[in-house]
């Protein structure tokens, strides 16, 4: 197509900080971003990934670092000479110019006269054929998205950067385009950055997820093996939520580490250790904890601990429990409503016991207390179909 | 799609019912009728006079032109003196700015004989004249005014728009002549070297009161301002428009050019002899000249409007500021020509200087210069103010 | 409606309000009438007035009375009689308004977008001048352009000016009265519409390959169009019936359309002519602005 460029590579930054003041950002964050790929940001407000992303825009300028793509460093470019589009967050439409012009517009400041097929081609991507003479405040919310993308897909891009564009939607809304996006990434082709705060929409979208926290990575990989490995406390609860018990790790034994929590003595399979000694944390998601009668009826080679049922919720698809522990932290387990157990009563006393195939060893800040997943207001993480 | 259309045509429909309403209540009045004569007689706009009853008299007058107390400006003494004696309240506003102002202010009210709120107004001869030949005017009954009948000026009475003396009393006096400022440029004494010496272009100006400014070149053309021909008109114009086109004459001025001639922006002018003489006081080498060839005599005169319901309040007030010693005070502070004989006298007293001062209290050979310019009927004023107009570029 | 609106169409349509009755469909009309009254006794009436003025018989006199003759003819008469005066207006309020745009444009650019908590002081500053009166103004524009002032002797120095060059009493002192005396006008519309753009547009703009001058031309200009317009018109309208300028800073060379309505009215008590000049400038005046609506192509202003 006309006005393609040859892709120029991975998208890597090297070393790269920036500060407001005395505050930090970004905080020399080096990451690579394999081209073609669909990347996500994910992390809280004010950990730093919009201004990460704002950097590789060219709309910030980093304190010190390098931002390439392929083998140019293009820190130093202004962003109207960079090869990368951003769709906003508040998408940034133009209020002036209709459809049509909106998403010409970068064809146009780039001297290119016939845009009529290219701009066609654009909104029928983003399924908007016939909204060329509209003006954006005539559009929806997520029509705006789509021209958003539409406005700067056009100009393919090496890097397309999305900056929490699905914020505004509603939940159904936000479910349809996310789909949509990752439809229309595959087709183009295009290496998408995508920050979000929303855990659910960067493992549904990218390839890769980065789970920033005050400035720095803390773990980044393909969604799944983030949510069934994490690296840090942080993630863990970050991404869905984990049962986390102040444990303290005894050393391998074969293919396992030992280790000591409350009294009682688990193991967590070697492969699935960030360490084999000193104080941790014994992970395990709600989902992959489960609730029997007694200690008798636990199936073998899983591991246990009793308490008593404190809280239950049912959402539909499951129920959440709350279980408090003989040393009173409250464990949470989530229980599919598959119609093959009845549902357990408050106060009801239960034991908790899991595959340690399923659980996960995580290093610990000395003198750090269980962190166990609060009852939550919506539904866990993997929950829904 | 832009959706104001909708707003807009209800707007356009407001509007347009408001416009059309007004225009027909206001259509069938105003359009085809014109407007009735200004003209108003003795028998047809009869006034009143309730000075028995109510002790008061409104005075209008030009800012600056009464004594104020120098330690308390708000006080008035030869005012407060008056008031003192008679009884009478005055209310004193000094809402004169310019003669042709002030007419557009009180038009309406004489040409339809309705009150102005005002007893006394204080205008210039030649508007005071066609207030006079508008029949706007009222008869002052000299009986009441001894020291008027005794005190004023020879050469003030039986002026040609008053010929009878009743109808217009002169406030203050003055000259319009030539003036420079002595820092900038050397001395001048003529009108032809104000409008034609190479060191003055760009540096001059001349009044915008035509009567003065044509006045002063009818003199220097030979003619006579008090009664001259149309041609002679032309022939002043002529001269003055000549001065123009050559870039001599920066511009036409009021009272402006007061300042300007101080600062030296101006090197020479037409001006008036009271604003010199208040220059001078601060800076000698600013002049007054009196053109071998003449200089134009004014006066501000006192006028009781139509309508005016304190005529006898406002006789009392004119006859006490012609006591020579009221007028002598009066005549240190505004430095005018003083109408009053006698208020030299009283002068010495008060300022020896000020007393031989001729600009204050011309002497004779000065006065045998001084004219006053013709009265004009209608027709002439509005030929000749046109042509002048045309010619300052208005 | 605006086009600024960012709000999705979509979002909260509120519902449509109750139907009222009785009183309350009358007061949107109550309401229109202390100022639909107002311009009619002080706008409307007065229009008529000077319309049939205009046409009266240009023989009339005060003494005498105007008679209604119907007389377009004192129309063409006027514009035969004072037409440089009148193309002066325009072309001095034009140049002045170009000299406007020159300093008010970047002035309301910077004080919306980039003053930060400077922004009410500096606005305070661009107003602070309405305080005074329009004529102290111009009056102590006689100062600063005084033959003997710093100004004028800096640019003798500097020979921009001829050593008996001046300013006062030239079309430049009436030139730039005109720009001060309705900058104003012209900043605080373009201000209000400036302010209101949003950064992000232009980092958007920035981010679609748009230098900053083209961002400025694609972006900025159209969005603070509607302020421009306003602005261009309060200041143009008023500059060119303007006569205090060309009376205070000029010479009868200078004298603008103004100058001569008030001679005419005042001075040379020439009635129907007063009359005749003024709805000549003020329909050539509406249709300037009329076709400059055209052009500019803004519903949002009106």
């Amino acid at each position: 197509m006309k006005g393609q460029q040859p892709p120029a590579g991975d998208l890597r930054l090297v070393d790269l900080t920036k500060r407001f003041g005395v505050f930090t950002a970004v905080d020399d964050l080096t990451l690579a971003v394999p081209q073609g790929s669909f990347f996500a940001l994910l992390g809280a407000s004010g950990c730093g990934k919009t201004t990460t992303l704002r950097m590789i825009a060219g709309l910030e300028q980093p304190t010190s670092g390098k931002v390439l793509l392929g083998e140019q460093d293009i820190a130093g470019l202004r962003p109207y000479r960079r090869p990368v589009n951003t769709v906003f967050q508040s998408y940034a439409l133009f209020p002036h110019l209709d459809i049509h012009e909106n998403v010409a517009f970068g064809l146009r400041r780039r001297g290119i006269r016939k845009v009529g097929d290219q701009v066609e081609r654009m909104l029928a991507l983003v399924q908007l054929e016939g909204y060329g003479r509209r003006r954006p405040a005539q559009l929806s919310g997520g029509q705006q998205q789509r021209v958003a993308l539409a406005r700067a897909l056009i100009n393919h891009p090496q890097v397309l950067l999305l900056d929490e564009p699905l914020g505004a939607l509603d939940l159904k809304l936000r479910r349809q385009m996310q789909i949509e996006l990752k439809r229309i990434q595959t087709e183009v082709g295009i290496t998408f950055v995508h920050v979000t705060h929303d855990q659910e929409e960067a493992m549904t979208m990218a390839d890769t997820v980065a789970v920033m926290n005050a400035g720095r990575i803390e773990q980044l990989g393909a969604p799944a093996d983030i949510y069934e490995y994490p690296a840090t406390a942080f993630v863990a609860n970050f991404l869905g939520q984990s049962n986390l018990l102040a444990a303290d790790a005894g050393g391998r034994a074969a293919d396992d580490v030992l280790v000591t929590a409350h009294g009682a003595r688990y193991s967590v399979p070697a492969g699935r250790a960030r360490l084999t000694d000193g104080p941790a944390f014994l992970g395990v998601r709600p989902e992959k904890l489960h609730l029997a009668d007694g200690p008798d009826r636990v199936p073998a080679g899983h591991q246990h601990v009793g308490g008593v049922v404190t809280d239950t919720s049912y959402v539909g698809v499951s129920t959440q429990y709350l279980v408090r522990t003989a040393w009173g932290s409250e464990l949470s387990a989530f229980a599919a409503n598959s119609g093959l157990g009845g549902r357990l009563a408050v106060g009801t006393a239960v034991t908790a016991h899991w595959d340690p195939r399923h659980a996960f060893l995580l290093p610990r800040a000395a003198g750090a207390d269980d962190q166990t997943a609060p009852l939550l207001d919506g539904p866990p993480v993997g929950a829904l179909p | 799609m832009r959706s104001p259309l909708r707003t807009l045509t209800r707007r356009g429909l407001l509007t347009g019912t408001v416009g059309s309403a007004a225009l027909l209540a206001t259509a069938g009045t105003l359009a085809g009728c014109g407007t009735k004569g200004a003209q108003q007689t003795e028998a047809g706009c009869k006034s009143e006079d309730l000075s028995a009853t109510e002790k008061k008299v409104a005075f209008s007058n030009w800012p600056q032109y009464m004594d104020t107390d120098e330690k308390d400006e708000s006080k008035r003494p030869t005012l407060d003196a008056f008031v003192a004696a008679s009884g009478i309240q005055v209310t004193y506003t000094e809402d004169v700015n310019d003669n042709n102002e002030f007419f557009g202010k009180v038009r309406n009210q004489l040409a339809g004989c309705q009150s102005t709120g005002r007893d006394i107004m204080v205008l210039t001869d030649w508007m005071a004249a066609r207030m006079i030949r508008l029949g706007w005017v009222q008869k002052l009954d000299k009986s009441k005014m001894p020291n008027v009948e005794a005190n004023l000026l020879q050469s003030l009475r039986g002026r040609s728009f008053d010929a009878e003396t009743q109808l217009a009393v002169p406030w203050q006096s003055g000259l319009a002549g030539l003036a420079y400022n002595a820092n900038v440029t050397k001395e001048i004494r003529t009108v032809d070297e104000l409008l034609t010496r190479p060191d003055l272009k760009g540096k001059v100006t001349v009044l915008s009161e035509m009567r003065d400014t044509i006045g002063l070149l009818l003199q220097s053309l030979g003619h006579d301002p008090a009664e001259f021909t149309a041609a002679q008109f032309d022939d002043a114009l002529n001269k003055l428009k000549k001065a123009v086109d050559s870039k001599q004459i920066r511009r036409f001025t009021g009272n402006d050019y007061a300042p300007d001639l101080a600062k030296g922006d101006i090197a020479a002018c037409i001006g008036w002899s009271g604003d010199v003489v208040q220059l001078g006081f601060e800076d000698e080498k600013i002049k007054f000249v009196v053109p071998e060839s003449g200089v134009m005599l004014w006066s501000d005169n006192m006028l009781v409007p139509n309508k005016a319901t304190h005529k006898a309040n406002a006789e009392a007030l004119m006859n006490h500021y012609y006591d020579p010693a009221v007028a002598a005070k009066l005549a240190a502070y505004v430095n005018y020509i003083c109408p009053v004989q006698g208020a030299q006298a009283e002068m010495e007293k008060i300022d020896p200087d000020l007393a031989t001062n001729p600009l204050i209290f011309p002497d004779d050979a000065m006065l045998s210069k001084a004219k006053v310019f013709m009265a004009l009927d209608e027709a002439q004023e509005k030929e000749y103010e046109t042509k002048f107009q045309q010619v300052i570029g208005a | 409606m605006s086009a600024l609106a960012h709000v999705p169409a979509s979002a909260g349509k509120p519902a449509p309000p109750p139907v009222r009755r009785g009183r309350s469909r009358l007061l949107p009309y109550l309401l229109l009438l202390p100022g639909a009254a107002w311009l009619l006794v002080f706008f409307a009436l007065p229009l008529v007035q000077l319309a049939s003025a205009s046409l009266y018989d240009p023989s009339g006199s005060l003494t005498t009375g105007y008679a209604m003759t119907w007389a377009f003819g004192n129309y063409p008469d006027a514009l035969q009689a004072y037409w440089p005066q009148f193309s002066r207006s325009f072309l001095y309020s034009a140049i002045a308004l170009v000299l406007a745009l020159l300093m008010g444009y970047p002035l309301a650019y910077a004080i919306a977008q980039k003053a930060g908590r400077w922004k009410n002081l500096l606005l305070v500053a661009v107003v602070a001048p309405m305080f005074t009166s329009f004529l102290v103004r111009t009056l102590a524009w006689k100062t600063i352009l005084s033959d003997n002032g710093a100004l004028v002797g800096l640019l003798r120095d500097v020979h921009l000016l001829g050593p008996d060059g001046r300013l006062l009493a030239t079309p430049i002192a009436v030139v730039l009265g005109l720009t001060y005396n309705f900058l104003p006008f012209l900043v605080l519309p373009l201000y209000a519409s400036l302010e209101r753009l949003d950064p992000r547009l232009l980092e958007a703009a920035s981010d679609l390959y748009a230098s900053p001058l083209r961002a400025f031309a694609k972006v900025t200009l159209p969005l603070s169009m509607p302020g421009l317009i306003a602005g261009t018109l309060l200041f143009f309208i008023p500059a060119t019936g303007d006569y205090i300028n060309a009376e205070l800073l000029g010479t009868p060379n200078e004298y603008m359309i103004g100058n001569v309505i008030d001679s005419a009215f005042l001075v040379r008590l020439d009635y129907p002519q007063g009359a005749a000049l003024s709805f000549l400038l003020m329909a050539a005046i509406l249709a300037i602005v009329f076709v400059y609506l055209r052009k500019a192509g803004t519903e949002e202003v009106l």
